[in-house]
This record gives C-alpha cells, sequence and structure tokens, in this order.
C-alpha cells in the first residue's frame, strides 16, 4: 500500500478540467509536489483531503478520500500556504484547540501543543497573540498547528513562503527533520524548486491536471535530458576518445588532454564509452555523470508535456 | 512529554525536541466537533470584559431591579390611560424586562455574534477548520450553540429567576400554583428570543469576510430598518413592526404573559405574527449560515484555487 494511491482521478469544474483522470501510486519521505500555477495540485490536495467530491479513486494511508475524509483529516496535517489563525488566540491556545478539533482529549491536546510549540521553535513565545508575530513565527504556528494531533502524513503548502534566508533555512530544517522525528511522511507543495532539491527524495510533477513525473529526486534528476553530460577522464589523449566518440555519433568536447566531456546519442548508454576506449587502447581512469539539477528536469518535463 | 526546559535558549536555527510518543489513545468521533466549538465559542466570549461580560452584567441589573421592583412595590395596581386594564407590579415586572434584556442580548449580537463568522473568514480560520475532522454542519452548529449558549445567560436565566421570584411571593398555595404557568412561559420566551439574537447576527456575520461590515450592517439592520418598520407599524397600526426583532419579541411576550397595558411600540403587532416573524427570521438565519459556511468549505486549502 503506498502512502497515496489515485486511479483515473478527476475533477471538474464546469467547462474546465482541473485534474484529467490521473494515475499515480505516490510514496516517500519528504514527497516534492511540483507544477506550474493552474496545474492542478491545489485540487489534488482538496481531492486528497476529501473535501471536495470527484470522480475516480483516491486512497490515502489506505483510505478512501470520496468516503473517508473526516477520518482522513484526523490522520493527516495540513499546513495552509496563507495565514490561518482565530484572532486573539496565542499559540498555545491555537495548537491546543487544533488538537482537540482532530480529535484529542484536552490534556492530550494541550501537552502536544506545547511540545508542537517547542519543536517548532516557539517555546518562549507560545503564550502571546498570534497577531503580534512576525512572518517567520506565523509559518512555524502553522507548522506546529499541523504537527500538534500526531499525524501520519502532512501537507505542507509553500511553507518557506515570504521567509527571509535564514527563517527559510531554519524551516527547512525543521522539514527535514520531521519525518524521523515525529515518524511521518511529507507532501511538500512549493514553487522554490531548490526547496525540493535540498530536502526532498521523491517528487510529483503535475501539469495542465495531469502528473507528468511520479519518482526518486535521483530518478528526476538522472532521466536523460539535454543537459546530461558525462565526464570521462582518461590516461592521456582525450582527443583520441572524443574522435572515436563523435563517429560513434556523440557530441564531445575536450576539457584537458585527459578529460573529455561526452553528451552520448540518445539510445546509447555508459558501456559505448568503455567499448570505444578499449578499442583504441585507452585506459578509462574515472567517468561521472553531471545530472540535471531538479529545476531543469522540472522544466524539460514541463516543456515536453506543453 | 514534559515542559521545555528553563535553558532551552533562542529558538533560532535550533531544531529542539521534548521527546515525541506516536498518540495511540482514541479520537473522539467527527460527529463531537461541535462541541468542541461551542467550548471555544464560549471560551472566546467570556475572554474579555466587553464581549460578553458587559452585556450580562446589564441582564444581571435588570433583573436585580425587575425583581425589587417585584418585591418592593408587589402589591401596587397599575391601570392603562382608559382604565380598562390593571395588573399588579409584581405581574408586570417579568413581561417588561423582556424589553431590557432585548437591549442586552443586542449588544451581545453585536460584539460577538456578528463578528464569529466573519472574523473566521477575515483571519482564514476557515481552512483552520475545514483541513480537520470539521464538516461545515459542525461549525454551524458548534457556533450556533456557542451563541445560543451565551444568549441564554442573559434571555433564559433573567427570566427564569424572574418569574421564580414570582413564584416566592406567592401570598399561599392556590396562588402559587396559579402563577407556576410562569416557569415555563419565561422559558419559552427566553428560548425564543435566544435562538433569534444568536442565528440572525450569525448570518450577517457569515455573509461578509469583514468583520466592521457585518457589525455595521447588523447594527444598521437592528437599530435603524428595525426602528423605521416599527414607526411604520405604529403610524398604520399594521402587522409590519413585527419585521422588527425586539418589537417581535416584544409582542410575543405580552401575548405569553397577558399583559394588555403598557405594550407599548409592541400593542400594534399582532402575536402571532410576530411569533412568525421571529421563526421566519431564526429559519433564514439558520439557511443563510449554513449556505454561506458550505460555500467556504475547502476554499482555503490547497491554496486560492
Amino acid at each position: 500500500m503506498s502512502l497515496i494511491d489515485v486511479a483515473r482521478l478527476a475533477k471538474r469544474y464546469g467547462a474546465i478540467t482541473a485534474l484529467g483522470g490521473i494515475d499515480a501510486a505516490i510514496d516517500g519521505k519528504i514527497i516534492g509536489l511540483l507544477g506550474p500555477n493552474g496545474a492542478g495540485k491545489s485540487t489534488l490536495l482538496k481531492a486528497l483531503l476529501g473535501i471536495i467530491p470527484f470522480e475516480g479513486g483516491a486512497k490515502v494511508l489506505g483510505l478512501d478520500a470520496a468516503t473517508q475524509g473526516t477520518e482522513i483529516r484526523d490522520r493527516v496535517g495540513y499546513m495552509p500556504e496563507q495565514e490561518a489563525y482565530l484572532s486573539g488566540m496565542s499559540a498555545v491556545e491555537l495548537c491546543t484547540y487544533a488538537g482537540e478539533l482532530s480529535g484529542l482529549p484536552r490534556t492530550e491536546a494541550m501537552q502536544r501543543a506545547h511540545a508542537a510549540l517547542y519543536y517548532a521553535g516557539l517555546e518562549e513565545k507560545r503564550y502571546q497573540p498570534i497577531e503580534t508575530y512576525s512572518t517567520g513565527m506565523k509559518q512555524r504556528v502553522k507548522l506546529a498547528q499541523a504537527l500538534v494531533h500526531d499525524p501520519e502524513l502532512l501537507f505542507l503548502d509553500e511553507p518557506t513562503n515570504g521567509l527571509d534566508p535564514r527563517s527559510r533555512d531554519e524551516m527547512l530544517e525543521l522539514i527535514t527533520e520531521l519525518p524521523e522525528r515525529r515518524n511521518c511522511s511529507i507532501v511538500l507543495s512549493t514553487h522554490l524548486l531548490p526547496d525540493v532539491e535540498r530536502v526532498c527524495d521523491h517528487a510529483v510533477i503535475m501539469h495542465k491536471g495531469t502528473v507528468r513525473f511520479v519518482g526518486t529526486i535521483d530518478e528526476l534528476r538522472g532521466a536523460r535530458g539535454p543537459d546530461t553530460e558525462i565526464f570521462v577522464e582518461v590516461k592521456a589523449d582525450a582527443k583520441k576518445l572524443a574522435e572515436v566518440m563523435t563517429e560513434a555519433g556523440a557530441t564531445c568536447t575536450v576539457k584537458s588532454p585527459v578529460l573529455v566531456a561526452i553528451d552520448l546519442p540518445e539510445t546509447a548508454t555508459n558501456q559505448l564509452v568503455f567499448a570505444r576506449a578499449r578499442e583504441v587502447g585507452l585506459q578509462v581512469r574515472g567517468l561521472g555523470v553531471r545530472r540535471e539539477s531538479v529545476e531543469a528536469a522540472f522544466l524539460r518535463i514541463i516543456g515536453e508535456a506543453s | 512529554m514534559s515542559e521545555p526546559h528553563a535553558d532551552a535558549g533562542s529558538a533560532t536555527g535550533t531544531v529542539h525536541d521534548l521527546g515525541y510518543k506516536r498518540y495511540a489513545g482514541a479520537r473522539s468521533s467527527a460527529g463531537t466537533r461541535w462541541r468542541v466549538i461551542l467550548r471555544n465559542q464560549i471560551a472566546t466570549g467570556w475572554k474579555t470584559w466587553w464581549r460578553f461580560k458587559a452585556s450580562l452584567g446589564i441582564a444581571v441589573l435588570v433583573t436585580f431591579i425587575a425583581g425589587g421592583v417585584m418585591f418592593i412595590l408587589r402589591d401596587k395596581m397599575i391601570r392603562d390611560f382608559g382604565g380598562n386594564f390593571a395588573a399588579t407590579m409584581a405581574d408586570a415586572a417579568l413581561p417588561k424586562s423582556i424589553e431590557w434584556y432585548t437591549r442586552a442580548a443586542f449588544l451581545v449580537s453585536l460584539t460577538i455574534g456578528a463578528r464569529v463568522v466573519a472574523g473566521d473568514m477575515q483571519s482564514g480560520a476557515f481552512t483552520f477548520y475545514f483541513a480537520r475532522s470539521v464538516r461545515p454542519r459542525d461549525y454551524v452548529l458548534g457556533k450556533l450553540a456557542g451563541m445560543c449558549a451565551l444568549m441564554a445567560l442573559i434571555f433564559v436565566a433573567g427570566p427564569l429567576v424572574l418569574s421564580l421570584a414570582r413564584l416566592g411571593l406567592s401570598d399561599d398555595m392556590p396562588q402559587l400554583a396559579d402563577t407556576l404557568h410562569l416557569v415555563p412561559k419565561a422559558l419559552a420566551i427566553g428560548v425564543l428570543g435566544t435562538v433569534a439574537f444568536a442565528a440572525v447576527p450569525l448570518a450577517f456575520s457569515s455573509m461578509f469576510g469583514n468583520v466592521r461590515h457585518a457589525m455595521a450592517l447588523w447594527a444598521a439592520y437592528y437599530l435603524v430598518f428595525g426602528l423605521m418598520v416599527s414607526l411604520l407599524g405604529r403610524a398604520s397600526h399594521s402587522w409590519i413592526g413585527a419585521l422588527d426583532l425586539a418589537t417581535a419579541l416584544e409582542a410575543v411576550a405580552n401575548k405569553v404573559f397577558d399583559l394588555q397595558l403598557f405594550r407599548g411600540r409592541a400593542g400594534w403587532v399582532p402575536w402571532d405574527a410576530a411569533l412568525a416573524s421571529l421563526l421566519a427570521h431564526t429559519g433564514a438565519a439558520i439557511a443563510i449560515l449554513a449556505v454561506q459556511v458550505r460555500r467556504a468549505y475547502g476554499a482555503g486549502v490547497g491554496g486560492a484555487s
């Protein structure tokens, strides 16, 4: 059973197709949910939380999103992008209330509220009204209220939005630690691809209501794209290797007498390099792949879809 | 889990942890969430003096004064100007006090009722609620029950105390038995006023995403529109005055307590029209509230789309 399973999941708003019958089995510890505006991320989150009706099937933590929305929301935490607090409340009151609204007994909710706020780094400020908090502190409260009821899965919507670089680093550090410390998985919906590159182990890329990629970050970056190059170090005569590889259809750039950058033909593998080098008596000392960045891979996948 | 250490230091740049255990206890069912919202509504109302305590103070004062009048002037007969109707002060004090409880209730409706839903919309609290196992009906029920609980302290408790005081002033058992009917009547009027003055401001609140706008429109509806229809009803001797919530409640109270004199603006309003107005106001308000909350359900979750 995957964390999230969707089968032919579709949602239409009148003539607009927000989700066009997507199929995906999503797993991982920290999963980046990526896509340009209008890709269908928000609609997917609403469907997964059982908030909107939809066609097809969707399961979260093994629960049916169409019929078990409230049970899912008891086991899932949601950190919204926009401000979402009750005016006049302190952080500890808000988090306690959040815990109770998720079905925890009051005493348990209060204990966990203190623990969640402490984890989020608000231990000294937790009795102050939230209206007086800075943007960074409000983000921490949003994270704490999403954690307070001990969710098995967290949806974080643009958690670093509006944060200065230092606060952003701190928030990403908290997120990175969460799966281990809180024994939960995270779906991170964001436009900030460097954040995904830094903290995520899996990614889902959506575009125009369809899922274009589901897999690990390594798979995303490892999938050969126009930016993928291999670097081959030989004992001597890199120029010779460049010549034979060019004859084999590769595009080569000699970087030094012992180093050559090779862009292989679409169908070729690294084995071609070893075979050609052996044929001309060259000794390969090293071979490395310069992978695409997540951003480049994202743009390539979105570009292909367009 | 324990409290944070005293030497915890600054939070910045540090991941803190008090130790973590997976929650293995039972969770209350989703059907009980409205009770949590109700409790929070009462707690929030009770928090600051101006939200509820000031109005409650007025209601307590009204009860003391009406009770005092009831006790001190209990045998004094009062008559209308034509001399057609008469009643003892002991009997008149309770129905006449409704008008004053209504004023206290309006203050609560303004400081809490008209603010509640609009405030939640303004602060993004709908996302906070509906990303959890809270359904629109839980929210509506919780907010409505919370408001009713606060209003009942004014509208039910006050008249109930006065009705019991009236019983206490009975000279003998037959008189006590004769006045026993005042208790359920006071309860009925209290419940009617409670529900109407809880639901209608909440409906106004749900129509605006801005607290000030919601308060202003509710105040305008209650005070300006209410005064206009009340005067119009008096001038035209018609039922139209029943559209004013306060007048309607007084008219029903006059009928229930059989008060024939000094009925004021409510004197021109037929009690059945007044009762219909109160029920229609309440029904329409609950429907508006439910529709508005349902419409907003999930709007903020997953972004603004």
